[in-house]
């Protein structure tokens, strides 16, 4: 599990795509997300996903989008099958499933190469209330400190015997609960803490708090932009005009 | 120098509580002090703190009675977002203070809130980085940083925010012994170089009293014993409150019973004091 979600959760790296302004990095991710859905035809299709693995070995992230295919590779081949017991149509088929693929790439380059910070400007400048924004930063940041509570909490409870692999389904779900109550306990205390020490640090006194970090749009972020505009309507324009249509 | 912090009459209990969690508190604190708070567990140290930032009765319901003036005002009659800006709070956990993914952006957590500028917020975080040596981790996750350095970390996003009054809960209690020591020197040289006062709730009193000017003991809620860490431990009621003696002091003290008081010079705390004390009988 771990080592295929790994395929959405961002590393810090230096490639010049990870460097770039985030919102060049959504608009170049949105754009890429709606072209899978213009592509018509598998020979289009290719063409996106060629792009996107293209751009990926550029941005130095190969390795993990190609994680998320695999990833993906599970439900795109349940799409293929339901489509084609329903279609009868392989062609038909064979686009829904690698369409399935190319979307979830396209995101994942997104979440992949943009840090929490990042996220966190995004999200301002959709202008999501900040209690909405700060709740999102302080999921993520404490996914790691959960992530190590749930092995401690594991460990100690294998050392008084409980034993976790064993037994059928059911056993097995129970026997989570003696992880699952010092899991959210520890929540709870922890919450409570967090609060007090938000309030010592006045949070929410100001009605339009700063920020230390500023993203200033550099001339590569507005190249990058314009580039993915004009690839994209170059896409559109030959996906509906240049390309003949293959099938039905 | 005025007293940075006044405690009058306090009583407290929480709500749907039996007794009151501190009671009839007086206390004043002059300004530039380090002053330790001991006693027991449960016998109201953290929710004296809390009212001293605010947290009570601001954040918590409850019987509140009584007066807490910090640096001049009622606590009672500040918002939260003043006292943020006088009183800094480092807790227990240090994990549970830091927000941010950055440390430097965690630095900067108070001063977004309170909306000041870029600019200023840039310089205010790199001093508050410099003066924990911490500079070379502003740009660490929370997570990759050991709880030493978290507790620095947290420490330095309370001190960017340039309080006049830093209370400390129990901040050793999660870090190994040389950490810990450390953590008291990096309190020593604050107070010198910024002046500011601290109140530091802490058992472990053998690595404070070297430092401190002032301890407070607590017992069920009251304040049972207080003056120089020296006058305290070496009264006759400390140990029966629960204080941890350190060891130098308990070494004297079995000392001075044995040979009937001439053993060695009054009053040692720490073990310089002791080693200095024991080479100038030798000579
Ligand atoms: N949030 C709370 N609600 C109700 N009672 C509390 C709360 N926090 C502490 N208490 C009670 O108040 C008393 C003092 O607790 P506390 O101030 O945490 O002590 P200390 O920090 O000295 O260990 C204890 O009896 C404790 O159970
Ligand atoms: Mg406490």
């Amino acid at each position: 599990m771990m080592w295929l979600s790994g395929g959405f959760i961002f590393r810090k790296g230096y490639s010049f795509y990870h460097r770039l302004d985030p919102r060049a990095k959504l608009l170049n991710s949105a754009l890429m997300f709606v072209t899978t859905l213009l592509a018509r035809s598998i020979f289009e299709m290719v063409l996106v996903v060629a792009f996107m693995v293209g751009l990926s070995a550029a941005a130095t992230v190969l390795k993990r989008v190609a994680r998320t295919m695999a990833f993906t590779a599970l439900f795109s081949g349940f799409i293929f099958v339901v489509n084609v017991l329903f279609t009868r149509d392989l062609e038909t088929s064979v686009l829904y499933a690698t369409r399935f693929v190319a979307i979830v790439v396209s995101t994942s380059i997104f979440f992949i190469t943009t840090s929490p910070d990042e996220l966190e400007q995004v999200m301002k400048m959709f202008r999501l209330p900040r209690d909405v924004v700060f709740a999102f930063v302080t999921a993520v940041r404490f996914i790691p400190v959960m992530m190590l509570d749930t092995i401690q909490i594991m460990d100690a409870q294998k050392s008084r015997g409980l034993e976790l692999e064993k037994g059928n389904l059911v056993r097995r779900v129970r026997n989570m609960i003696p992880i699952l109550i010092p899991l959210v306990v520890n929540s709870v205390v922890r919450s409570g803490e967090l609060a007090e020490a938000m309030e010592a640090r006045a949070y929410g006194a100001a009605p339009k708090p700063t920020s230390l970090l500023e993203y200033r749009a550099r001339r590569v972020d507005i190249g990058v932009a314009c580039a993915s505009v004009v690839l994209f309507a170059l896409a559109a324009y030959s996906f509906y005009f240049v390309i003949p249509v293959q099938f039905p | 120098m005025g007293d940075i912090l006044k405690i009058e009459g306090l009583n407290f209990r929480y709500p749907e509580s039996p007794r009151n969690a501190v009671s009839d508190f007086e206390l004043s604190i002059p300004e530039g002090e380090i002053a330790v708070l001991a006693g027991p567990s449960g016998c109201g140290k953290s929710t004296l703190l809390r009212t001293v930032n605010g947290l009570i009765p601001h954040m918590y319901g409850g019987e509140y009675s009584g007066d807490v003036i910090v640096a001049g005002s009622s606590v009672k009659g500040s918002s939260m977002r003043d006292l943020a800006q006088t009183v800094g709070f480092l807790f227990q956990n240090p994990e549970n203070q830091i927000f941010m993914f950055t440390v430097e952006r965690d630095v900067a957590f108070g001063l977004e809130n309170l909306g000041v500028p870029r600019e200023e917020m840039r310089s205010r975080v790199d001093e508050a980085l410099r003066l924990l040596r911490i500079g070379d981790l502003a740009q660490r996750a929370p997570h990759e940083l050991s709880d030493g350095q978290k507790q620095r970390v947290a420490l330095a996003g309370v001190l960017a925010m340039r309080p006049k009054l830093v209370i400390l809960d129990e901040p050793t209690s999660l870090l190994d012994p040389k950490t810990a020591s450390e953590l008291v020197t990096l309190v020593a040289r604050l107070r010198e170089e910024l002046g500011t006062t601290f109140v530091v709730v802490e058992h472990r009193l053998d690595l404070l009293v070297g430092v401190a000017d002032r301890l407070v003991v607590m017992d069920g809620g009251r304040k049972v014993l207080e003056g120089s860490p020296r006058d305290v431990l070496f009264g006759d009621d400390a140990e029966a409150h629960g204080v941890a003696i350190p060891a130098v002091t308990r070494v004297q003290k079995a000392l001075t019973e044995s040979k009937g008081g001439r053993a060695v010079a009054g009053g040692l705390l720490t073990p310089s004091e002791l080693a200095s004390a024991v080479e100038g009988r030798r000579r």
